[in-house]
């Protein structure tokens, strides 16, 4: 018995008798069961596992504070309407949204917070953590604290343009699906049922396989990268040229520029590896974007003012823009955070399995695999970069539950 | 009035809270109620009054998102707010039962209908299996069920509205309860149905002198079920009184309000001698893709300025009849005319001016007004896009179309449908058909959703707008009131027929088609005889489902009322 | 009854025609390449004889269809050539190595789906209860963490630092049946965290879904006691939403069971799968492929039937 443990049963005996006199029944609950849990953690474990528990309490204990500030943080400094809803935020969405902010934060200054470069070798393979080198040094002796800060800029870059353009041809696709309904719908409805039954990872694979060689050059990304844009803005300009040809005229044309210099332009962003990634993502993503936003929209779709702009005679652009898209914001804000968890989630693994972001950008996923040797040996390098990739996607989660549930809650 | 002179049940000072937009707020502010063994109570009030949250505490239950705050509810000498949940419970289902508003949606549909009306008795080990399957037999042959030995051996899905609505009946009865809750049976049914229904509730109840709640909007429903009557307004009792009383001769301006609906009546037009109809719906057959003909050989003509009121049960194609003329839904045959020229058949061909002469408004406001748009857009957009206003004029244009709905421009330009209730909403939905400066509005069920007095309130708003504008209106209704109150020609339809069409006056005075005479029969009267009376003169085989069954479209006249 | 044998009889052909386009897709996917197969084969430096020589031998020189067509039928009778890079059969490279990866996915199944079922139902019974929050920050954790991250955590605390199971889930033929278990206890225990939040979560929600209807309240109306009214009546109509979250999860088993097979290198299909991207062996990917699209159809296709036949108004026609 040494102070401590006294100190941790007084503590929690005393707030259980507490929460009980106060009528706190579930907070009491739960005192009172991690004190049982903890007599017997004690005789199993003995102090050290006692430690741990009140490590872990500590730590919980820390986050909800931070979430909590955070929080109120937020509300503090946000407009009147969206501080009444960030109100409604249970901890742990406070909790994503502190997540994601230091993220975003580490993600943009990445060269400035970092002490070293991302490629760049100063010691040992494999050294211990040591002052200059916080989490010590990888396979190659670069340093790891830098290569993880680097990794939030590649990665989420990555996944972020992944998302962005699954959602963009899905969404787009999805509610000019539901708005004009007939063959159309039937034929895009076919093509998602018949891409989503390959499974995702899989139907990666293959793609990697083919297109991953010597055909990952800038000529190939090029073109695909305009294809890719090319039926995305497609999509556009029926819905806006409705039965119009001059309309079509003028909407191809201002297409085939837009789609040649967003390719161009994420040359200049991403090597063609990466592109090529960038592009299988997008390819596997947007059907499931576009079942969604197809499912979201067809609940507006049947409403009777659709029906009363329809016999209006308004076009399906109108239609899209100020009758549907209004109605359907939040749930699809909402599975945007989804996707690109999925994405995010399928990037770090193909970066694991070697075929996805190619060295020496510093990449989670790959730093995973590098380093996985370690494991065998007690040491949580390895860790580091895979608790990265969990930790995001768990804060992204949380946000989204929160959302979801407000959603959902509101409809009634 | 009372049949004994025991309190079965004792509500004091009555408040409940619900939870809205995060935090808590009175619905029920206070109510007192006390019901004696045998007594059939009736409980009236607009939406919002608070009538089925009474009905669900009298069971010592609370809704998910309410609470009861304050009060006392006394069931049989035992205090419901202090008493345990298990408590609470095992009076529900063996002395207080409850009977739900659509029992279509209240039976579960994984479970044979007699293993739902077997579990209260066996859970509460008053009978065996088999006795308890006998029961219900019983009950079913009662409440006159067909088959009563084996309809409880069908599933929920397979069995009709007004019949499962009966079986509920039957299953709140398998316990003998003291007290059943009504919470607006016969609401979701169709009046001719509602008849059976009505009549089978109240021999049952009366046969074993269960005490009952009967909660209803439905004034002529309330007056033949119950003994007294108690009136709510937005959570506060009005008056109570036994229903002759209540009836013959109501205390509070409130009540008198409700009994006073439905005077309001129109002048009734009659057609110019020669002229060309507006519309003209001629031999249209219509059915939905793959499915069967919802019309067929449907006729009818509606002249400028007039109203044609297009009634019938659900089911009768009245609405697809609505969509065929919108061109939502292109006739498989026959066609309309506008003006004696034909429409084309889909609304996609047609051109802007044809679209503009045929507005629409709808039954629900809520799902009829975008709620992420604002008022001034809802309004001004048809003004916009027909006739190109622009800045000021548009501004001019709602401001007028606003006035003529008799909502203030200034208060409401700038708000969003959410925000306006029921009766401003469907105002609203008015005036953007309207802003099209139509010859001609489909009005599909507009009332049936409200409130009735917000109802006659919009009658009276299209009734004058109608003179004002000359306008022609096609009314889709069930409701033979409103009818009365606005049309100037009926067209009554039968699955997907035309039975019989005329002015107004010929169509409630006889010689009627058999199927109009059973329509206008099975209405509900303010005199608590009306049930008696009717059961008495064409005897219980000659009512509901089984005689509207019997009924042929191409049937003689008759006039026996 | 005649309803229920036509609806699956279209599921089934539904699902036959999306299989034959997946083929199609796997197929033709690889002649996008520059070149032919055999180029990608002998790399840039091949003679054209040797080229010639290779195309002959694998039939390059036919039309693409015509390949298809030889490769589907083959493919229908489980013969899927031979791999260009060890010369081996590829089917029986991959067939030993796919049952692996099923008795994997069944072992991880037959702990996973019980558990996840009855934590679902009770986690709904107390639903907005403490436990339930804190079991719903966990599985949300679970889900988003990748695989990968799993496997090492349970690698470093179960394997490396006590010592009680395997880090390595080796194979060997004379392993008794406990043996074997113990083995891949690990790998399938990563599994099983990941497949049964979401089964639970959607257990959970398909269950709370119906809370709702009325006839949950009629239930409760009638003095059902909380759990009767749950397993008696939300349960039975939660059927189809619940084994249609079930099939998805054992079509992840088998088909998402790559990484973990990488991460404790466990002698699976999916293993292949990756070794053969890397070193573009095409008869191997395809084939993989071709078999994971097929096992992940059948499931769906078995979750659109179960679906189905529990449906009450499906199952008791008018």
């Amino acid at each position: 018995m040494n102070v401590f443990v006294i100190i941790y049963y007084t503590l929690l005996l005393g707030g259980s008798c507490l929460a009980a006199f106060y009528n706190k029944r579930s907070a009491f609950l739960l005192l009172f069961s991690l004190t049982l849990v903890s007599f017997i953690l004690g005789i199993v474990g003995g102090v050290g596992a006692l430690r741990i528990v009140a490590i872990c309490a500590g730590l919980l204990a820390l986050s909800a504070m931070v979430s909590y500030a955070f929080r109120e943080f937020l509300v503090a400094i946000a407009p009147t309407n969206l501080a009444k809803e960030l109100r409604t935020a249970p901890l742990t969405a406070g909790f994503g949204m502190f997540i994601i902010f230091t993220y975003a934060i580490a993600g943009i200054f990445a060269p400035w917070i970092a002490p070293f470069g991302e490629a760049q070798i100063i010691s040992s393979a494999f050294a211990p953590p040591d002052e200059t080198m916080l989490l010590g040094a990888d396979q190659l002796g670069r340093d790891m604290f830098s290569r993880v800060i680097f990794g939030a800029r590649n990665t989420v870059a990555l996944a972020l343009a992944g998302t962005v353009m699954a959602f963009l041809l899905g969404a787009l696709a999805g509610l000019l699906a539901a708005t004009t309904g007939g063959w159309f719908d039937q034929i895009l409805a076919r093509t998602s049922d018949v891409i989503m039954s390959i499974p995702s990872l899989i139907f990666a694979l293959l793609m990697l396989s083919i297109f991953g060689g010597e055909l990952a050059n800038n000529t190939t990304s090029f073109v695909l990268l305009t294809i890719f844009a090319g039926v995305t803005g497609l999509l556009v300009v029926t819905a806006v040229s409705e039965r119009s040809l001059l309309g079509w005229i003028i909407g191809l044309a201002v297409l085939a520029g837009v789609s040649t210099s967003f390719a161009l332009g994420m040359l200049v962003i991403f090597n063609p590896s990466e592109i090529i990634l960038v592009l299988v993502v997008a390819v596997i993503y947007s059907p499931r974007v576009f079942r969604l936003t197809r499912a979201v929209a067809g609940n507006v779709v049947v409403m009777d003012y659709i029906e009363a702009a329809k016999l209006r005679g308004e076009r399906t652009w109108y239609l899209i823009r100020r009758e549907i898209l209004p109605n359907s914001t939040a749930p699809l804000v909402a599975e945007f955070g989804l996707e690109f968890c999925f994405v995010f989630l399928l990037i770090a693994g193909l970066s694991f399995l070697g075929l996805g972001i190619q060295p020496p950008t510093a990449d989670w996923g790959s730093m995973v695999r590098e380093n996985a040797t370690l494991i065998s040996f007690g040491d949580v390098t390895p860790l580091i970069p895979a608790g990265a990739i969990a930790l995001l996607t768990v804060a992204i989660n949380f946000v989204v539950d929160w959302m979801l549930h407000r959603s959902s809650g509101l409809k009634g | 009035m009372t049949k004994n002179k025991d309190v079965l049940l004792k509500i004091r000072d009555l408040k409940i809270q619900g939870y809205s937009d995060e935090s808590w707020v009175d619905i029920i502010k206070g109510v007192d109620l006390t019901l004696h063994r045998g007594e059939v109570m009736g409980l009236i009030g607009e939406s919002g009054a608070g009538k089925s949250t009474i009905g669900a505490a009298c069971m010592g239950y609370a809704r998910d998102g309410t609470r009861i705050s304050n009060g006392s509810i006394e069931f049989d000498g035992m205090e419901l707010t202090t008493a345990t949940e298990s408590e609470r419970r095992a009076l529900r289902g063996s002395r207080i039962a409850y009977v739900a508003q659509s029992a279509a949606a209240s039976f579960n549909p994984a479970h044979k209908i007699i293993d739902q009306h077997t579990e209260a008795p066996l859970q509460y080990r008053i009978k065996k299996r088999v006795e308890a399957q006998e029961d219900a037999m019983q009950l079913y042959e009662k409440l006159r069920l067909p088959n009563p030995t084996e309809i409880g051996f069908r599933y929920p899905h397979q069995v009709s509205g007004g019949q499962l609505q009966r079986a509920m009946t039957a299953m709140a009865m398998s316990c003998r309860p003291d007290l059943i809750i009504f919470d607006e049976p016969t609401t979701a049914l169709d009046v001719t149905t509602q008849i059976e229904v009505l009549a089978a509730i109240r021999d049952i109840v009366e046969e074993y002198n269960t005490a009952a709640i009967y909660i209803t909007h439905d004034l002529a429903v309330v007056a033949q079920m119950a003994d007294t009557i108690k009136v709510l307004l937005k959570g506060e009792e009005v008056e109570e009184a036994s229903t002759k009383e209540m009836l013959d001769n109501p205390q509070e301006e409130y009540t008198k309000s409700l009994w006073a609906v439905r005077s309001f009546e129109s002048p009734q037009k009659y057609r110019p001698k020669d002229g060309v109809p507006l519309i003209s719906v001629r031999n249209v057959d219509a059915s939905y893709t793959g499915g069967d003909k919802v019309l067929d050989d449907v006729s009818f003509d509606i002249y400028e300025g007039m109203t044609v009121a297009v009634v019938g049960e659900s089911g009768s194609g009245k609405s697809t009849t609505a969509r065929c003329i919108t061109g939502l839904l292109p006739p498989s045959k026959g066609e309309i005319l506008f003006r004696g020229e034909p429409f084309p058949p889909d609304y996609r061909n047609r051109t802007k001016d044809q679209l503009r002469q045929c507005q629409m408004i709808y039954q629900m406001a809520d799902t009829a007004l975008n709620p992420k748009v604002k008022i001034s857009e809802i309004i001004g957009r048809p003004a916009a896009f027909y006739s190109g206003l622009k800045g000021a004029k548009l501004k001019n244009r709602v401001d007028e179309l606003l006035d003529l709905i008799e909502l203030e421009p200034s208060q409401y330009y700038n708000r969003y449908p959410p925000e306006l209730s029921g009766g401003q909403k469907q105002r609203i939905g008015i005036a953007r058909a309207l802003a099209a400066e139509p010859s001609f509005i489909v009005c599909d069920e507009v009332t049936s959703a409200l409130d009735q007095l917000v109802a006659e309130g919009i009658l009276r708003l299209l009734d004058r707008l109608q003179d004002e504008l000359n306008l022609a209106y096609m009314f889709i209704t069930h409701d033979l009131a409103t009818v009365r109150s606005i049309a100037d020609e009926v067209v009554v339809m039968q699955h997907g027929k035309v039975v019989e069409q005329g002015p107004k006056d010929d169509m409630f005075t006889p010689p009627h088609h058999p199927y109009t005479d059973l329509l206008l029969s099975s209405v509900p009267e303010m005199d608590p005889n009306w049930l008696t009376t009717l059961l008495e003169e064409r005897g219980i085989d000659n009512v509901g489902d089984a005689a509207a069954a019997r009924i042929d479209p191409k049937d003689k006249k008759v006039s026996t009322t | 009854m005649g309803d229920i044998l036509r609806l699956v009889g279209k599921r089934l052909g539904l699902g036959l025609g999306i299989l034959l386009i997946i083929s199609a897709i796997i197929f033709f996917m690889v002649e996008l390449l520059p070149g032919d197969i055999a180029q990608a084969v002998l790399g840039q430096g091949a003679t054209p004889e040797n080229l010639a020589a290779l195309r002959k031998e694998m039939g390059l020189d036919q039309p693409a269809l015509v390949r298809y067509f030889d490769w589907l039928t083959s493919a229908v009778m489980f013969d899927f050539g031979n791999s260009i890079v060890t010369g081996e059969s590829v089917v029986d490279t991959i067939s030993t190595r796919f049952a692996n990866t099923l008795f994997l996915a069944a072992y991880a199944a037959v702990i996973a789906v019980p558990i996840s079922i009855v934590l679902g139902v009770l986690v709904a019974l107390l639903r907005n209860s403490i436990f339930d929050r804190v079991v719903n920050v966990l599985t949300l954790t679970s889900i988003s963490s990748p695989e990968f991250f799993l496997g090492y955590i349970l690698i470093l605390y179960l394997a490396v630092k006590t010592g009680m199971f395997p880090a390595i889930a080796s194979l060997s033929n004379d392993m008794t049946f406990g043996e074997l278990l113990h083995r891949t206890f690990l790998p399938a225990l990563t599994l099983v965290l990941v497949v049964t939040a979401h089964m639970m979560r959607m257990t959970r929600a398909a269950i709370i879904n119906l809370l709702a209807s009325p006839y949950i309240e009629m239930a409760r109306l009638k003095g059902t006691p909380p759990w009767k009214v749950i397993v008696k009546h939300a349960l039975p109509n939660a059927w189809a939403p619940i084994i249609n979250v079930v099939a998805l999860n054992l079509a992840y088993l088998i088909t998402g069971v790559v990484l973990v097979e990488v991460v404790f290198v466990y002698p699976g299909i999916g293993q292949a799968l990756v070794d053969s991207v890397s070193k573009r062996d095409f008869p191997v990917v395809q084939a993989c492929c071709l078999i994971f699209a097929a096992t992940f159809i059948l499931l769906n296709l078995a979750a659109d039937v179960g679906a189905i036949l529990t449906n009450p108004r499906l199952r008791h026609p008018k």
